[in-house]
C-alpha cells in the first residue's frame, strides 16, 4: 500500500509477473444460469521464496487448483461478504465504512491481496528459486451468479435462441473477479487467450480478435477462440453471450455490431454513424484505434448504459433507434463516442493504482468534449461544460469535496482526506455512486483547465506521446516489464505534461486535484464616474465545506459602449476591490454600433441604460476557466443587454437565470425577443420560455395580453387561417422542435391570481393534443406528446379541500376531469400502439402522481406497483417505482417501504435495484433529524443486513445501501435505536453480544410498529451496565478499526481447526463472561474492543487467552496484532475440495 | 317399402305432443293446404302399409311418427339425388342418381323391383292434384337483365338490378381547413376513445377511485416477455408511416442530412480512404483494398469442423 509512485515508474505490489492467461468457459447453462470452467495463468516468480499465490475470485466455486499439475492447497476466503460480524448493537455508519474499507483492502488487488490463496507444492519450492515460471490451472464453476455476469432468460417457450436469451458480464470498475478467477487490478496486465463453448445458435463476444469457430463432435455446439496479444488488465475483460444478429459495419469491416434478435434495422441505423467517432478519435490523437477490431453489443438489462472493455463495448440495447426518433439520436451517439474515447484511454492505456483514475477519466471525458463541440457545435459544448460545472459545483458544496488524486499516508484514518464523507475513497468499490459521476464529471473539467494553461496541442501531444509509448510497448510481446508503459500515472502525466509544453501546471494540479473543493465568488461592483472606474468588488466564501481558497488570475470581461474589453484581475490574500478603468466616456447621445467581444457590431437601444456609466454588462470568468460558482449582482439591465446581445450561451443562460429576480416588463420583452429569435441556441430559447413563465407569475397582477407564450406558439406553430389549430407535425427543423415541445410545458406553470392555471392555457394545451396529427411527419411525436401530458400534469394545482373528505369522482373538478379524460386515453391507447420507449406511459404515470399529490385523485400506489413489475420497459418502471418512493414519503407507508426494500433484494435487473435505493435517497422517507413513525430498529436492522451482507455481489448497490444509511440515519448511531445501557446480552453460543431483548426499550414503545426482537439464542445473561453511554460507545467505534490483517489470519486458523467456529460448538450452554469479575467500566470498553478485534468468537481457551491479552493491551492495538502476524499461522487443508468456499462463520441466514 | 314397426304397443310411448301438431294450426294459406294434402297422402301410404303388414288399428300418435320418418326418408332421397345431379353439372336427377342415392343409404336396390310386384300390395288413388302455391314474388324493381348469349339459358336468372348497380353519387366536399382539421380530430379521438373503451370492457382494468371504476377505466399494465422488443421497434402503423412520408414531398427540405439511413453493407471506397489518418499500420489497410468486395470479418467465416480428436 505504501508504494512509491515516483520516477521509477510501476512496482508491482505482487511478487510475481502476470504474463499470460487462458479463460475456457466449457459449459453455459441458460436453464440453470451456471458457467463451467477453467482458468490458466502464466505467471513469473520475481522474488525467490513466493509459496503463495493470491488471486482475486467472487462467488466462483472453486473445484480444484493446479500449480504445473501438481495439486496445490488453496484457501478461499472473502471478508466483503459480511463485513461487520457479530454486530447487532453497533449501528452506526463510521463504524461499517471503516470495517467495509478494511474489508475491501484486504482483498485489493493492488495491495497485492486476493481472495483466493494458493499454496505453491512444496515440490515446486526449487523450481520457484530459480524465477521460472509456473502455470496456475484453476477449475471453477458459478452458479446463479448476482453479480459480475448477468443473465437474461425471458419466461417463454422456444429455445434460448429463440427466446433471445443471453448473458453478459457486467459490473462497477474491476468486477472480473465475479466471474473468473484472475487478478482484478487495472495494473497486472497480461495477454489473453479466450475460450467459449456456447450452443451453435448463439455467439460468443469477447475481447481480442476472433480466430476461429469450431463445432464440437456433436456438432450442437461451437466454441469461439479469442485472442488478445495487447496486453490487457482482468479488468477490461468481458463476454457477451447470445443469439445476437451480426452487423459488419459498412465503413470499416473491422468493426462488428450485435444486436438481440429482431434489432437489426435499429442497429443499422444507430451504428451507421459510428465511423465519424472513430475518425474523429483518430484524427485528433493521430493514432490509429489500438485494437485490430471494435466490437459493439446492445444487450437488454445493462447495468451500465455504456460499458468500455478492451476492443469492446457493451451498451444497453435501449440506446437503439430508429430514424424516425429524433431525442434519444444525440443521447446515443454522445454514448457511442463515450464508449471510444474509453477504448483508448481507459481499456488500452489502464492506470497504475486507483488513484490515478482521475487521469483516465479526465483524458477520456476531454477528448469526448472535443467531439462534442466538433459534432454539437460550440454552443452544445459550451452548454454541456457549463451544465457539468454547476453539477460539480453543487455536489461538492452539498458534500464537502471531490479529491481527484487521494494520497494516503500511513494508512492513518487521521487523516483521511475525505473525512467528511459518510464512505472511504481509498477504493472505487467503496465510493458512493454519485461521488464517482461527479468524479468523472470533475476530472474531465481538469483536464479542460489544463488545456486553458498549455493549449490544446500540446494537450493532444501529452495524449500522442502517452498512446505512442503505450503501444511501442505493448508490441513487446516477450518483454513483460515494458508493460507497464501502458500505464498511466499522476506523475508519469504530469511529467509528461511538463515535457511537452515546458510549464509548470503544478500549482493547476494542486488546486484542482490534489485537494478538493470548489470556488464561490461573490461580485458586485460601483462605477466611479469621476475617475471613469469600475470598482469591482469580489469576495470568496472559503469556510463553508466544500469550498476553497482561491489565489491567482481571474478574468473579467467588460461591455462597454465603445467594445469588450478582457481584464486579468490577480485574486490575492486580502484584496476584495479592484479597479478596472473603463476605455469609453458615458455618451450615448451618438448613435453608434456597438462593438461585441466577438467583432460583431451591433445597434442597440440604450434607452434602458444608465446614463452615467457607459457599463453594458460584466462577466466574471467568462471561459470558465475556475471550477466555481459566481453569484454576480448587476442591475436589471444589464443582465437584459447581456441576454439580448451577449452572444456567448453561457452568458445568455446566466443572464436568464438572472432575471427571474426582475420581473418587470423590459425582462419580459427581452425573453420574448429571444424567444423568437431563431439564430439564438435553442437551448437558451428552452430556458427562456421558463423563466417567462416565472417573471409573468410575478406579474400576475400586471400582466396584460394574452398568457405568457401563447401568442407566440399560435405565431410559430398555428395555422395562418385558424390560429386555434396547430399546424400538422413536421419536425425537420429541430430547434423548433424542441421549442414545439417545451413551450406549452412552460406555460402550463403559468398561474392566475387564484393561483390556479388560467383557464385558457389548460384548454390551449387541449387543443394541442386534441389536433396533434402526425401523418405527414417524418419522425414519431412521441416525446411530444409525452411533454404535452407533463404540461397537463404542469397544469395541475392543489384541490381545494373540505376537511379531508375521500377523493370521489363526484367532487372531481371539471378542468381535472378532461386532463384525467386524456390521460386515460393516452394510456390505454399505448397498450394498443406502444410509442417509442413508452415515453407516453412514463408521462401518464408522472401525471397520475401529480393528480395523487394535489389531492384530485385518492393516494394509492396499486397502479403504479403494477407498472413497476418485472417484464415492463425498464423506463416504465423506474417512473412507476420513482412513484412509490414518493408516495411512501408523502403517505409514511411502511408497507410500500418493505416493498421497495424487498425489491432492492430480489429484483432480477441490477439498474432497477441500484436505482430504487437510489430514488430513495434522494427522496428519502424520513432524514436523520426527523421524527418518523418508519424509523425503528427493524428497519435499521435490515437496511444493515442490506449493506453489511446483502449486497456483498454488486458493489454499487452496496454503496447505495450506505447511501440510504446515511440519509436516514447520519453516521453515528440512528436514533431509533434503545440506548445500549439498558445492559448487554453475552451468548456463547453465538458468541454475540446483543442487546437484551427481553427489555424493549422506550423508544421502540413509541412507536407504531413495535418490533419484537425473536429471542432465538439461550438464556441471556444480563449485566447492567450503567457506566457506558452512547457517547463513550461511539468514541470507540472511532478507535477501533477493523483489522483486516487480523481478520484474513484469523480465518486461516479456522481453516486449521475447522471445528472451531461456533455454529458447529455442539454445546448450547451459555457461560458468563470470563472477565465479568473485573470492574464494570473496564468491561464495557473490553467487551467492545474484543468484539471488534475478530477473536472473538474463537476456540474457548484461545478466547481466554486473549481476553488476557486484551486486557493488559487493549491500549495498544496495533503492537497486538503486529504480534498476531508473526504467529504466521497459515495453514493449508491437504484436501483441496475442503477448502471449497469458506466463507465466515457466522453466516447471514 | 317395408317398414319396421317395432311392435305395435310401441305406438303408445309416442309424444303425445307430435299427434296434435297439424290440427292445432288456425290458420291455413294456401302453402299449408297444399302441404297439409301431401302429408294426407302420405298417411294413407303409411296406414296402407300398415294394414298390410297385418295390422289392425294403430294409435295416432304412432301413424303420426311413421309418417314423419316416411317422409324424411323420401325427403333425403330427393335432396341426395338433387345434390347427385347438380354435382355432375345437371339441373334434373336421372335414374342411376337416384339409385346412388338409395345405395348410399344402405339401401338394397335389387329388392326394390320384387317388392313392388309383391302380390298384396294396395294401389292408392293418387292424390288430388293441388297446385304448388306460387311463392310469393319478391318485389320487383326494374328490368331483369337477359342472359347474355354466351349464358346457357338453364342458368338462373340475373338478380334485380338494384342489387348489383352502383350509383356514384357525389357530395360537395368539405375544402374548409379548419373544418377538415377538426373532423379529423374528432374522428381520431372518437375512435380511440371507442376503441380504448372497448379494450377496457373486454379485458382487465384498473381505476384510479375505488368507487367509480367505469369512468376512467385503465387497461391493466401487463408485463411482457421481452419488453424492449415492444419499446424499440416502431409499430407497424408507424412504418408504414414512414415509407409513405418518404417518398412524400418532405424531403424537398434540407436540414435532414444528421439522420443518415445506411442500409447497405456493401461500401464504397472514399470513406474508407479518410478513416486511415495514418499510414503507420499499413499492412491492414492493405489487405484491406487487395480484396475489393469480400468483406473479411471473423464472424461471417464459416464455423469449422471439428478436429479428430488425438487419443491422449
Amino acid at each position: 500500500m505504501n508504494r512509491k509512485k515516483g520516477d521509477k515508474g510501476f512496482e508491482s505490489p505482487r511478487p510475481y509477473k502476470l504474463t499470460h492467461q487462458v479463460v475456457c468457459i466449457n459449459n453455459i447453462n441458460f436453464q440453470r444460469k451456471s458457467v463451467v470452467g477453467y482458468v490458466e495463468l502464466t505467471i513469473f516468480p520475481t522474488v525467490a521464496n513466493l509459496n503463495r499465490i493470491k488471486l482475486n475470485s467472487k462467488q466462483c466455486r472453486i473445484y480444484r487448483v493446479r500449480v504445473n499439475d501438481l495439486e496445490a492447497a488453496f484457501i478461499y476466503n472473502d471478508p466483503t461478504l459480511e463485513v461487520c460480524h457479530h454486530e447487532s448493537k453497533q449501528r452506526n455508519l463510521n463504524y461499517f465504512s471503516n470495517a467495509y474499507a478494511a474489508a475491501v483492502s484486504a482483498v485489493d488487488p493492488d495491495a497485492g491481496n486476493g481472495e483466493l490463496c494458493i499454496k505453491v507444492p512444496s515440490e515446486l519450492w526449487k523450481h520457484v528459486d530459480e524465477l521460472k515460471v509456473l502455470k496456475v490451472h484453476i477449475n471453477f464453476s458459478l452458479d446463479q451468479p448476482k453479480g459480475g455476469l448477468h443473465f437474461v432468460v425471458p419466461n417463454m417457450e422456444g429455445s434460448m435462441a429463440e427466446r433471445g436469451a443471453h448473458v453478459f458480464s457486467c459490473g462497477y470498475q474491476n468486477s472480473t473477479r465475479f466471474w473468473f478467477p484472475c487478478v482484478d487490478s487495472y495494473s497486472e496486465l497480461c495477454t489473453w487467450k479466450l475460450e467459449y463453448t456456447v450452443d451453435a445458435a448463439m455467439v460468443a463476444v469477447s475481447n481480442g480478435d476472433l480466430v476461429e469457430t469450431v463445432y464440437t463432435h456433436d456438432m450442437r455446439k461451437k466454441t469461439f477462440h479469442y485472442m488478445l496479444a495487447i496486453p490487457t488488465a482482468a479488468s477490461n475483460i468481458s463476454l457477451a453471450i447470445g443469439p445476437f444478429e451480426i452487423l459488419v459495419d459498412p465503413y470499416m469491416h473491422e468493426v462488428t455490431h450485435f444486436c438481440l434478435p429482431q434489432l437489426l434495422p435499429l442497429l443499422k441505423h444507430t451504428t451507421s454513424y459510428l465511423h465519424e467517432v472513430f475518425e474523429f478519435y483518430e484524427e485528433i490523437l493521430t493514432c490509429r484505434y489500438p485494437y485490430s477490431c471494435f466490437k459493439t453489443v446492445f444487450i437488454d438489462e445493462a447495468y451500465v448504459e455504456v460499458a468500455a472493455y478492451a476492443s469492446m463495448s457493451i451498451f444497453s440495447t435501449n440506446l437503439l433507434h430508429s430514424a424516425m426518433i429524433i431525442d434519444e439520436t444525440p443521447l446515443t451517439r454522445r454514448c457511442l463516442a463515450q464508449a471510444l474515447a474509453q477504448q483508448f484511454f481507459g481499456c488500452f492505456i489502464s492506470r497504475m493504482s486507483w488513484s490515478d483514475e482521475w487521469v483516465l477519466k479526465g483524458i477520456s471525458g476531454y477528448i469526448y468534449g472535443l467531439w462534442m463541440k466538433k459534432t454539437f457545435g460550440v454552443n452544445e459544448y459550451r452548454h454541456w461544460i457549463k451544465q457539468e460545472l454547476d453539477q460539480i459545483v453543487a455536489y461538492e458544496l452539498k458534500t464537502g469535496g471531490v479529491l481527484l488524486h487521494p494520497i494516503f499516508g500511513g494508512g492513518k484514518e487521521k487523516d483521511n482526506p475525505a473525512s467528511h464523507l459518510h464512505f472511504s475513497i481509498k477504493h472505487p468499490h467503496t465510493l458512493s455512486w454519485e461521488y464517482y459521476t461527479m468524479f468523472q464529471c470533475k476530472a474531465h473539467l481538469v483536464m479542460r483547465l489544463i488545456e486553458n494553461r498549455i493549449s490544446m496541442e500540446f494537450m493532444l501531444q501529452v495524449f500522442n506521446k502517452l498512446l505512442s509509448l503505450a503501444s511501442t510497448a505493448s508490441s513487446q510481446k516477450f518483454q513483460s516489464h515494458m508493460w507497464s508503459q501502458m500505464l498511466v500515472s499522476t506523475s508519469g502525466f504530469l511529467k509528461s505534461i511538463s515535457n511537452v509544453s515546458g510549464k509548470d501546471i503544478q500549482p493547476l494540479i494542486k488546486q484542482w486535484v490534489d485537494q478538493s473543493g470548489v470556488v464561490k465568488f461573490y461580485g458586485s461592483f460601483a462605477f466611479n464616474r469621476k475617475r471613469n472606474v469600475l470598482e469591482l468588488e469580489i469576495k470568496q466564501d472559503y469556510t463553508s465545506p466544500g469550498t476553497q481558497k482561491y489565489v491567482g488570475p481571474l478574468k473579467v470581461t467588460v461591455q462597454e459602449l465603445d467594445g469588450s474589453f478582457n481584464h486579468t484581475l490577480q485574486i490575492e490574500e486580502n484584496s476584495l476591490k479592484h479597479d478596472i478603468p473603463c476605455h469609453s466616456k458615458s455618451r450615448r447621445n451618438k448613435k453608434k454600433k456597438i462593438p461585441l467581444m466577438n467583432g460583431e457590431e451591433v445597434d442597440m437601444d440604450l434607452s434602458a441604460m444608465d446614463a452615467d456609466s457607459p457599463l453594458l454588462w460584466i462577466r466574471i470568468d467568462p471561459d470558465m476557466s475556475v471550477l466555481r460558482k459566481v453569484e454576480f449582482e448587476q442591475s436589471d439591465f444589464m443582465w437584459q443587454y447581456q441576454l439580448r446581445y451577449e452572444r456567448d450561451v453561457v452568458a445568455q443562460e446566466e443572464a436568464i437565470l438572472a432575471l427571474e429576480k426582475f420581473p418587470t416588463p423590459a425582462s419580459r420583452l427581452a425573453l420574448t425577443d429571444i424567444l423568437e429569435q431563431e439564430q439564438c441556441f435553442y437551448r437558451v430559447r428552452m430556458l427562456a420560455c421558463f423563466c417567462l413563465a416565472k417573471i409573468a407569475n410575478s406579474m400576475v397582477s400586471t400582466w396584460t395580453g394574452p398568457p405568457a407564450m401563447k401568442s407566440l406558439f399560435t405565431r410559430m406553430f398555428c395555422c395562418k387561417t385558424c390560429p386555434n389549430i396547430v399546424k400538422t407535425n413536421n419536425f425537420m427543423n429541430f430547434q423548433s422542435y424542441f421549442l414545439q415541445k417545451t413551450m406549452p410545458v412552460a406555460m402550463a406553470l403559468l398561474r392566475d391570481v387564484h393561483n390556479l392555471c388560467p383557464k385558457e392555457v389548460l384548454m390551449f394545451i387541449l387543443d394541442l393534443i386534441k389536433y396533434n396529427d402526425n401523418r405527414k411527419n417524418k419522425f414519431s411525436d412521441n416525446y411530444y406528446r409525452a411533454e404535452l401530458i407533463d404540461a397537463l400534469a404542469n397544469s395541475v394545482t392543489p384541490a381545494v379541500s373540505v376537511n379531508n373528505e375521500v377523493r370521489t369522482l363526484d367532487n372531481l373538478n371539471p378542468d381535472v376531469r378532461l386532463i384525467l379524460e386524456e390521460i386515460t386515453r393516452f394510456l390505454n391507447m399505448e397498450k394498443l400502439l406502444p410509442s417509442y420507449r413508452h415515453t407516453i406511459t412514463v408521462s401518464c404515470l408522472k401525471a397520475i402522481r401529480v393528480l395523487q399529490k394535489n389531492g384530485h385523485v385518492p393516494s394509492d400506489p396499486a397502479l403504479f406497483k403494477s407498472y413497476a413489475e418485472y417484464g415492463h420497459f425498464v423506463d416504465v418502471r423506474i417512473a412507476a417505482l420513482e412513484a412509490v418512493v414518493d408516495y411512501t414519503k408523502v403517505d409514511r407507508s411502511y408497507e410500500e417501504l418493505q416493498w421497495l426494500l424487498t425489491m432492492v433484494q430480489n429484483d432480477p435487473v441490477p439498474y432497477i435495484r441500484h436505482k430504487i435505493l437510489d430514488m430513495l435517497t434522494k427522496n428519502p422517507p424520513f432524514t436523520k433529524n426527523m421524527e418518523s413513525p418508519l424509523c425503528n430498529e427493524a428497519l435499521v436492522d435490515q437496511l444493515w443486513k442490506l449493506m453489511n451482507s446483502g449486497t456483498s455481489h454488486d458493489w454499487r448497490l452496496r454503496c447505495g445501501a450506505v447511501d440510504l444509511y446515511f440519509t436516514l440515519f447520519g453516521l453515528s448511531r440512528p436514533s431509533c435505536l434503545p440506548l445500549p445501557e439498558l445492559g448487554l446480552v453475552l451468548n456463547l453460543k453465538e458468541k454475540k453480544a446483543v442487546l437484551n431483548p427481553t427489555i424493549i426499550p422506550e423508544s421502540v414503545a413509541n412507536n407504531q410498529e413495535p418490533v419484537n426482537t425473536t429471542n432465538n439464542h439461550g438464556q441471556p445473561v444480563v449485566f447492567q451496565n450503567t457506566f457506558s453511554n452512547s457517547q463513550e460507545e461511539e468514541e470507540i467505534d472511532m478507535d477501533t478499526v477493523h483489522d483486516s490483517q487480523a481478520f484474513i489470519y484469523h480465518h486461516l486458523n479456522m481453516l486449521e481447526r475447522p471445528s472451531t467456529p461456533g455454529k458447529e460448538q455442539s454445546s448450547g450452554e451459555v457461560t458468563m463472561h470470563p472477565v465479568s469479575a473485573a470492574p464494570l467500566s473496564v468491561f464495557s470498553k473490553e467487551s467492545n474492543s474484543s468484539k471488534h478485534s475478530d477473536h472473538h468468537h474463537h476456540h474457548h481457551h484461545e478466547h481466554k487467552k486473549k481476553k488476557k491479552k486484551h486486557k493488559h493491551k487493549h491500549k495498544h492495538k496495533h503492537k497486538h496484532d503486529s504480534k498476531e502476524k508473526e504467529k504466521e499461522p497459515f495453514a493449508f487443508s491437504n484436501s483441496p475440495a475442503s477448502a471449497r468456499s469458506i466463507r465466515s462463520p457466522s453466516l447471514s441466514d | 317399402m317395408r317398414i319396421a314397426l317395432y311392435g305395435s304397443k310401441m305406438a303408445d310411448t309416442a309424444p303425445g305432443g307430435s299427434g296434435t301438431r297439424s290440427g292445432s294450426k288456425h290458420t291455413t294459406t294456401p302453402a299449408d293446404n297444399y302441404y297439409l294434402a301431401r302429408r294426407r297422402t302420405l298417411q294413407v301410404v303409411v296406414s296402407s302399409l300398415l294394414t298390410e303388414a297385418g295390422f289392425e288399428s294403430a294409435e295416432k300418435a304412432a301413424v303420426e311418427t311413421l309418417t314423419e320418418m316416411l317422409q324424411s326418408y323420401i325427403s333425403e332421397i330427393g335432396r341426395s339425388a338433387k345434390s347427385y345431379c347438380e354435382h355432375t353439372a345437371r339441373t334434373q336427377p336421372t335414374l342411376s342418381d337416384i339409385v346412388v342415392t338409395l345405395v348410399e343409404m344402405g339401401f338394397n336396390v335389387e329388392t326394390l323391383p320384387a317388392y313392388a310386384k309383391r302380390s298384396q300390395r294396395m294401389v292408392i288413388t293418387a292424390p288430388p292434384v293441388t297446385n304448388q302455391p306460387v311463392t310469393p314474388k319478391a318485389l320487383t324493381a326494374g328490368q331483369n337483365k337477359p342472359h347474355p348469349s354466351h349464358i346457357p339459358g338453364y342458368f338462373p336468372e340475373f338478380p334485380d338490378p338494384h342489387t348489383y348497380i352502383k350509383t356514384p353519387t357525389y357530395r360537395e366536399p368539405v375544402s374548409d381547413y379548419q373544418v377538415l382539421r377538426e373532423k379529423a380530430a374528432s374522428q381520431r379521438r372518437d375512435v380511440e376513445r371507442a376503441l380504448t373503451r372497448f379494450m377496457a370492457k373486454t379485458g382487465e382494468t384498473q381505476s384510479l377511485f375505488k368507487d367509480d371504476v367505469s369512468t376512467f377505466p385503465l387497461i391493466a399494465a401487463r408485463p411482457f416477455t421481452v419488453p424492449y422488443l415492444t419499446a424499440l421497434l416502431p409499430s407497424e402503423l408507424e412504418m408504414q408511416q414512414m415509407e409513405e412520408t418518404d417518398s412524400s414531398e418532405q424531403d424537398d427540405q434540407t436540414d435532414t442530412e444528421n439522420l443518415p439511413l445506411h442500409i447497405s453493407t456493401d461500401d464504397s471506397g472514399p470513406e474508407k480512404e479518410n478513416a486511415s489518418v495514418l499510414q503507420q499500420n499499413t499492412s491492414l489497410s492493405g489487405s484491406r483494398n487487395g480484396e475489393e468486395n469480400m468483406i473479411d470479418n471473423p464472424y461471417l467465416r464459416p464455423v469449422k469442423k471439428p478436429k479428430i480428436r488425438r487419443k491422449k
